[in-house]
């Protein structure tokens, strides 16, 4: 059986400059509204007022790059009325439009929102790792554009040995829910999920 | 909300109301049977009976306007391993052609007595199951205004209560071309003083489920609490007159129905109370069916 297959996100040398949010929209053509690969800019702190200066106290900012986590316990596909969801034998969740009745219910179910309702289509779409590049031998289009090399692809249980296991820097949620396939490496500010520190800053971006 | 949610508010009410006054029929049947006969029963019941296919195919219609891609919807079966959407949809075709096989048996009086009362029967558990499902449905991980006990309570409630007023107005309507039957009105007094005591106490259980259900939610994260925030500031026009609506149909018109048919005399109040209790009662349900759809928030991203 194929390995799962995942993502890693270098938080330590993304800059939040959305290459791979554009690449993804570039390579799979998604209509206005839709982004499979979204860029979360979570930031907290505040300013205090120390003698005649304004000076900052714990103010942080962090890029979260996200798409579809391709979870091992895959809430959209076991919700899926229709078997249109569903996880191939390397762990890439896809969807079958043919199949898919657009009922939207796995984007009420999945904590990451990958799944999106396209109106033009009647259908839900998602991230599907650019499946097509990868049965290639290529690397999905946002791996390939980050211009940092902060976003890699792989085997989960490759990326764990080479990056560790941290899979939930806040804003995301609990990654006990659904067991995302993905590897997040941490910079010295980055928070844990469920911190209420802070703020996704680019809401009108998302 | 979603304007396409409004086909699942529609759809939800409906089913609610179809499973509640199957329900609430069969045991009046039952009732009749006893006091009036079976064939006085018969004749009193069944028009609004007959009325339970119609709404649940109206519900069915309702639903398919909530799909993206209706020419799909053949194929929303397959995942009943895992998937109560799956399981929802399967409950509420097998309730439609039950309650539509047990109408048309009865009106051409197809096979025993026994044998269509047992259909009918039948299709209430299946009634039950979907309604199970429908709760079920709703009750996601990543959904904390959803996954409470409170989404079964209320739907359950909702469904005895839509049920019962439903069924209130139906029986009070067919018992008008009963009037020269004997003992029609006396049943249909005993029916009315039932169901108004019976919408009362369902009353209670919703109003006191809402404060329990605000205060569970308030400990269940930020999603949870800004779902709470919603109901109190951009819906909170809606909820009071959601509660009032309730209040004055399950509750101020109930309790004039249980008066009016504890006197002599009291049966021209009949229609006018069955009916407005029915009107408002069914209103509200939906007002309240917006909210749940309206108020939700997910967690995460």
């Amino acid at each position: 059986m194929a390995k799962q297959l995942g993502f890693f996100v270098d938080i330590n040398k993304c800059t939040g400059c959305k290459a791979c949010q554009v690449a993804c929209k570039d390579k799979n053509d998604l209509p206005t509204g839709i982004r499979w690969r979204r860029v979360f800019q979570y930031e907290g702190g505040q300013w205090v007022n120390q003698g005649s200066s304004v000076i900052p106290s714990d103010v942080y900012a962090y890029p979260v790059s996200a798409a579809c986590m391709h979870c091992q316990n895959a809430v959209c596909t076991q919700v899926c009325p229709s078997g249109a969801m569903y996880k191939r034998e390397d762990g890439i969740v896809q969807v079958d439009a043919n199949k898919c009745i657009g009922c939207r219910y796995c984007s009420w179910a999945c904590p990451y929102g990958a799944p999106q309702f396209n109106e033009s289509l009647g259908v839900m779409t998602k991230c599907n790792m650019c499946v097509d590049l990868v049965d290639k031998g290529q690397r999905p289009a946002c791996v390939e554009a980050c211009p940092y090399r902060a976003l890699d692809f792989g085997a989960v249980d490759e990326l764990q040995a080479a990056h560790g296991n941290f899979n939930a820097p806040a804003p995301l949620p609990d990654p006990n829910i659904t067991n995302p396939s993905v590897v997040y490496n941490p910079n010295k500010v980055t928070k844990f999920t469920g911190d209420t520190s802070g703020h996704i800053m680019n809401l009108e971006e998302l | 909300m979603n304007t396409r949610e409004w086909a699942l508010i529609i759809f939800t009410t409906l089913a609610q109301l179809a499973v509640g006054m199957l329900f609430v029929l069969l045991i009046v049947r039952s009732y009749a049977s006893r006091v009036l006969g079976a064939d006085k029963a018969a004749a009193w019941t069944n028009t609004p009976l007959y009325s339970v296919p119609v709404i649940m195919i109206a519900a069915l219609i309702a639903s398919l306007f909530h799909l993206g891609k209706v020419m799909n919807v053949i194929g929303a079966v397959p995942n009943l391993a895992t998937s109560w959407m799956s399981r929802e949809v399967v409950c509420s075709v097998t309730f439609t052609v039950l309650t539509v096989l047990f109408a048309f048996f009865e009106w051409r009086k197809i096979g025993s007595a026994a044998l269509r009362i047992g259909l009918a029967w039948l299709a209430v558990v299946v009634g039950a199951v979907l309604l199970v499902s429908m709760s079920a449905t709703y009750m996601l991980p990543a959904q904390p205004a959803w996954n409470t006990p409170a989404t079964p309570i209320n739907f359950f409630v909702a469904s005895l209560l839509l049920g019962i007023l439903g069924s209130a107005a139906g029986l009070v309507a067919t018992a008008k071309s009963q009037a020269e039957e004997a003992g029609v009105q006396d049943a249909l007094k005993v029916v009315l003083k039932s169901c108004a005591l019976a919408a009362v106490l369902l009353l209670g259980i919703e109003l006191l489920i809402l404060p329990m259900y605000i205060a569970y939610l308030s400990t269940q994260g930020l999603a949870a609490i800004r779902s709470i925030y919603l109901m109190a500031t951009e819906y909170g026009a809606l909820l009071f007159l959601r509660l009032l609506l309730v209040f004055i149909g399950a509750g101020v018109l109930a309790f004039y129905l249980y008066q009016k048919a504890s006197v002599a005399g009291g049966e021209k109040s009949f229609g006018t109370l069955a009916y407005t209790a029915f009107a408002l009662v069914f209103i509200s349900e939906l007002l309240g069916r917006v909210l749940f759809y309206a108020t939700h928030y997910r967690i995460g991203v």
